[in-house]
């Protein structure tokens, strides 16, 4: 289920986090900054090059994953694309409706071209980091570059037991449906919120004797672990470097190209 | 020598006002494991939490030592340090998604050197045989490795006294009998005293030292395993029942008037008996 399990068996996975956490972020702001096609395209054909060169993820999972934004673009594409013209105005294609035209120009093209391929250069910096880096390594990062405790512990519990309550959440509506509690939309409606009172009260409890059970490992305010050890991953920063100076090569070939 | 872990009469009140232990008087022998025993509801688990100092008392003693605890903060500090539990849920106890952190948390608390905390974290992690799980997320992992995780987290502040709540609820036979090597193990090398709250009566004759029965925030008997299997009237007033193999060595004694000894309650005290039967009877 989602991308913590690769990230999890990640060549990457033992590295520091920070330099990940750098190569991403570098390589997304340069992407968005950019705001071009051809950037967009070599972005995600970088990070995908990573992942499955330095990660060692699957070629086919990498595609797979690309593929879960896609609606998102597409349908954002579509929007972008498509505008209501007056007729006579010189279109690619548009189909007449009453007095206007509803259809896209070249330049329409041109700009949802550009926001696909941007969003999708950004998708990929983001897979690189979370493909890589487990959200725990992400939050002791988080802490390292001084983001307030409260919120990267906070993180931490939420993460871990959102798998604890959604197993509570899927146990009961077995136990509902094994009970015919999901035959017909009323009955669905009321087991619906039976199961997320329930949820709710039993997440309460839980709660609670989390609390015994840290106060009893010596708990006093703060969740402060130690890390597994890390390889410091210096070297991801010459690369970062690289993969930035490609975009810009490419941002500056473009531009000459286009004049 | 002092016991490890004693408890003088000691009481306590829910919230509410109703009592869940009255004048708890028990001990715990250094390097033995005792059975806590009690139906649910008998107050185990409110004991065990006495114990270790998340609660507090209403009156009487816990001593370690034999040293009365001091419930200020650096007492209960200490407590917290000698005294580990490990819940019966674990997931109660596992709050971080990465094992490793999650071990190393106790030991953190301890506010040992970093270098410190990695070597403990790699001996729990190894004692526990759970070493090969550092690299899955907690979610990951089965119900009994994430006992035994919870259990790493506890021995990582290197504890005189260890207390499990119903360690071997929830877990398949294997399971059962890892777990419970693992403790043998602890007392045996490390000479830690274990205290293991439960209702599995079939593992109390092989593994508890000694025992107390508990019922309705009282003790109602205490002995070694053999001796509370002599009352088995008590037991079963409490929802308890004895292990399958000195019940069956009663039903032999009582219906078919074998003239068995004492109470066996494991397959080779039964065994040893049943022999000892037989050549008797050859002998007449």
């Amino acid at each position: 289920m989602g991308t913590d399990r690769y990230a999890y068996q990640s060549r990457l996975r033992r590295v520091s986090p920070l330099p990940k956490l750098a190569l991403a972020a570098v390589a997304l702001v340069v992407c968005l900054c950019c705001d071009s096609v051809w950037v967009g395209l070599v972005t995600v054909l970088v990070m995908g090059v990573l992942i499955t060169a330095l990660g060692g993820l699957p070629v086919t999972v990498y595609l797979h994953f690309l593929k879960v934004p896609l609606a998102f673009l597409v349908i954002g594409g579509i929007t972008i694309l498509i505008h209501s013209y007056p007729a006579g105005t010189t279109v690619v294609a548009a189909l007449p409706v009453g007095e206007r035209l509803w259809g896209f120009t070249a330049h329409d093209l041109y700009q949802a071209a550009r926001l696909f391929c941007k969003a999708l250069g950004a998708v990929g910096c983001m897979y690189f980091l979370s493909l890589n880096t487990p959200i725990t390594d992400l939050t002791m990062a988080l802490e390292k570059l001084h983001v307030p405790r409260l919120l990267v512990e906070l993180m931490e519990l939420i993460y871990r037991f959102i798998f604890v309550l959604a197993e509570t959440a899927a146990n009961i509506r077995l136990a509902q449906e094994s009970r015919l509690g999901y035959q017909g939309f009323r009955r669905s409606v009321n087991s619906l919120g039976t199961l997320s009172s329930m949820v709710f009260l039993r997440a309460w409890r839980k709660g609670q004797s989390i609390y015994t059970a840290l106060e009893s490992r010596g708990y006093t305010g703060s969740l402060t672990t130690l890390a597994g050890d890390y390889t410091p991953g210096l070297w991801l920063l010459p690369l970062t470097a690289g993969v930035a100076g490609g975009q810009l090569l490419v941002f500056c070939l473009e531009r000459m190209a286009v004049g | 020598m002092n016991p490890a872990i004693e408890t003088k009469e000691l009481c306590y009140a829910y919230e509410d006002g109703t009592t869940a232990l009255d004048h708890i008087t028990l001990s715990a022998g250094r390097g033995s494991i005792t059975g806590i025993l009690g139906a649910n509801g008998a107050g185990k688990s409110t004991l065990f939490l006495n114990l270790n100092g998340v609660f507090t008392p209403k009156s009487g003693q816990v001593l370690l030592d034999g040293q009365p605890v001091k419930y200020d903060r650096k007492g209960l500090a200490a407590l917290r340090r000698r005294v580990g539990i490990v819940f019966q849920d674990p997931d109660d106890q596992l709050f971080s998604a990465d094992v490793y952190r999650d071990v190393s948390f106790g030991g953190v608390n301890l506010g040992l050197e970093p270098e410190e905390v990695r070597r403990r974290v790699e001996e729990a992690l190894e004692r526990t045989g759970t070493s090969a799980l550092r690299d899955r997320p907690t979610h990951a992992l089965s119900y009994g490795q994430k006992k035994r995780v919870a259990i790493a987290g506890v021995l990582v502040m290197e504890p005189e006294v260890l207390i499990l709540d119903e360690p071997t609820a929830g877990l398949d036979p294997q399971g059962v009998t890892e777990i419970m090597r693992l403790l043998v193990q602890l007392r045996d090398s490390l000479g830690m005293t274990i205290l293991i709250a439960t209702h599995d009566m079939d593992i109390v004759p092989l593994y508890c030292d000694y025992a107390y029965l508990l019922g309705g925030g009282r003790v109602l008997l205490e002995g070694t395993p053999d001796d509370l299997f002599a009352n088995p009237e008590a037991l079963r007033a409490n929802h308890l029942r004895l292990p399958r193999i000195a019940h069956l060595m009663e039903v032999l004694r009582q219906a078919d008037g074998l003239d068995t000894h004492g109470a066996p309650a494991t397959i080779g005290a039964a065994r040893r008996e049943i022999l000892r039967l037989l050549k008797e009877e050859e002998k007449v």
